[in-house]
């Protein structure tokens, strides 16, 4: 049989992504008897123009945010190319990060907000600036998605798996009956491709997946993850941390909260939640003791930044003032 | 030049603010025309998506109405409301909702002028502010630039 061929590339981004590809562990050696990495700029070396001479690719994961006229070429370039697209990581699937930019939007172009370069060599002229930053979702259709920032190990396994079968693989995809929703598992336990739109994800919430316990107690002063640190124990919302496990998507296992940090939302929004930022504002403001309007007034103003805490991750996907009519091209 | 036609979403309590709509139209008082009454149970089932949802969804502004505090039907529905509103609104400002646009206010079941003053006030700010739009809810960078010039 054939080799799959894959394509590997980060956009506006930070690489992580494409670095936990490489954090599978062991699975990193059977990675490479699975597949053909065809195109693969950090590791490889490849040149963006490598792309045109490849016809057909049968993976392609793209990581980062659409932020230059490069990412969209490329982005449209890969989806022409391969069979299947898969948006790895919170800044394809959502706009991560790099989407916050968004936020300050202004009447001139990022390229005069730089300025012109003075060291040509130290600082290259930046390429064509599209006016949002968007995801890749809202580009081009993306097949499948796997959240994070960055992918799980598990998840990134995971989708490599599905989509890359390899015979007599079944025994490794255990975790994926504990992780995945019952659809995608199964789909993946007999060789078939999961559906199309699959998000490599949990379905429920990361409050179901977090090993703190609720005492349904109230918080006075808001606190910042290097003021308060409790490695087991009680849930951190209570304790006047800004966690967003309620509003984002599980599968990550809890990892964060598991450790005393606050969930900071990388997974996205869950299919339940409406808005992440009205579920966070529901949610701190049932937690909170203060009862008169002047006490309440002096917590909110505690709060640093909520807009770019709620949405942090998918401010153009998921914040509903924020979505246009370019969102989704996938459905 | 025509006027503009904004469109306000009031969310009113059931128990004492949609009563007090109610009978601000039956005693025939003056009021704008432009609101979008949607009786709910009680304030306090107001989550702060409807609001966002609302302004998602083209409205200028959202009134959230309820019974005054410890007159709540529920007993305190209201309240839940009011701990909600102080977040909700820091958090539209952050995201290009000007103030004014939402509101929270307590209007019991007798006070039918006071609804219809509240209604009239709001609608007034809100002709004065213009039309709701964020700049990135438009695609392109020439009509964001004129969207926000307005």
């Amino acid at each position: 049989m054939p080799k799959k061929k894959v394509a590997i590339y980060t956009a506006t981004g930070c690489r992580s992504c494409e670095t936990s590809i490489l954090d599978i562990h062991y699975q990193v050696q059977r990675l490479n008897r699975m597949v053909d990495v065809v195109f693969w700029p950090y590791v490889l070396g490849s040149q963006l123009d490598d792309v045109d001479a490849l016809d057909s690719i049968d993976v392609c994961f793209y990581a980062g945010a659409i932020r230059t006229e490069t990412d969209r070429r490329m982005a449209e370039k890969l989806r022409d190319t391969s069979r299947h697209m898969v948006a790895l990581g919170a800044c394809a699937a959502f706009g991560g990060m790099p989407a916050l930019a968004n936020l300050s939007v202004t009447d001139s172009a990022p390229q005069e907000a730089i300025g012109e370069p003075t060291d040509p060599v130290a600082a290259p002229t930046p390429g064509e600036f599209e006016p949002h930053v968007k995801s890749l979702t809202q580009v081009v259709p993306a097949d499948y998605v796997v959240p994070g920032c960055p992918p799980t190990q598990p998840l990134v396994w995971a989708a490599i798996q599905a989509l890359v079968p390899e015979a007599g693989s079944d025994s490794h995809l255990a975790f994926a009956f504990s992780r995945l929703p019952k659809l995608v598992a199964e789909a993946m336990a007999s060789g078939v491709l999961p559906p199309r739109g699959t998000i490599f994800g949990g379905d429920k919430a990361v409050c179901a997946s977090c090993s703190r316990v609720k005492e349904e107690k109230r918080f006075k002063t808001v606190l910042r993850p290097y003021q308060k640190y409790e490695a087991t124990g009680r849930c951190l919302l209570e304790q006047g941390l800004v966690c967003q496990g309620i509003a984002t998507r599980e599968g990550c296992g809890g990892l964060c909260t598991a450790e005393g940090i606050p969930c900071r939302g990388c997974f996205g929004k869950t299919e339940a939640v409406f808005d992440p930022g009205a579920k966070m504002v529901s949610a701190i403001s049932s937690t909170f003791e203060p009862e008169t309007p002047e006490e309440i007034q002096a917590l909110t103003d505690q709060f640093i930044d909520l807009t770019g805490t709620f949405y942090r991750y998918a401010f153009p996907t998921q914040c509903a003032l924020q979505r246009n009519r370019s969102i989704e091209t996938q459905k | 030049m025509s006027e503009f036609d904004s469109k306000i979403i009031t969310f009113l309590c059931n128990w004492c603010s949609y009563v007090a709509a109610d009978a601000a139209g039956v005693s025939r008082m003056t009021q704008k025309t432009n609101t979008r009454v949607i009786r709910v149970f009680c304030s306090g089932m107001v989550d702060p998506g409807y609001v966002i949802k609302a302004f998602a969804s083209g409205a200028d502004g959202v009134l959230v109405a309820g019974c005054h505090p410890g007159d709540c039907h529920y007993i305190s529905g209201n309240m839940k409301a009011l701990r909600r509103s102080f977040l909700l609104e820091r958090l539209l400002t952050e995201l290009g909702v000007e103030k004014g646009r939402f509101r929270l206010e307590w209007i019991a079941a007798s006070e039918s002028p006071k609804y219809a003053e509240v209604i009239n006030a709001m609608s007034e700010d809100i002709r004065r502010l213009g039309p709701f739009s964020t700049p990135s809810r438009v695609d392109e960078p020439s009509a964001a630039a004129s969207a926000s010039g307005q």
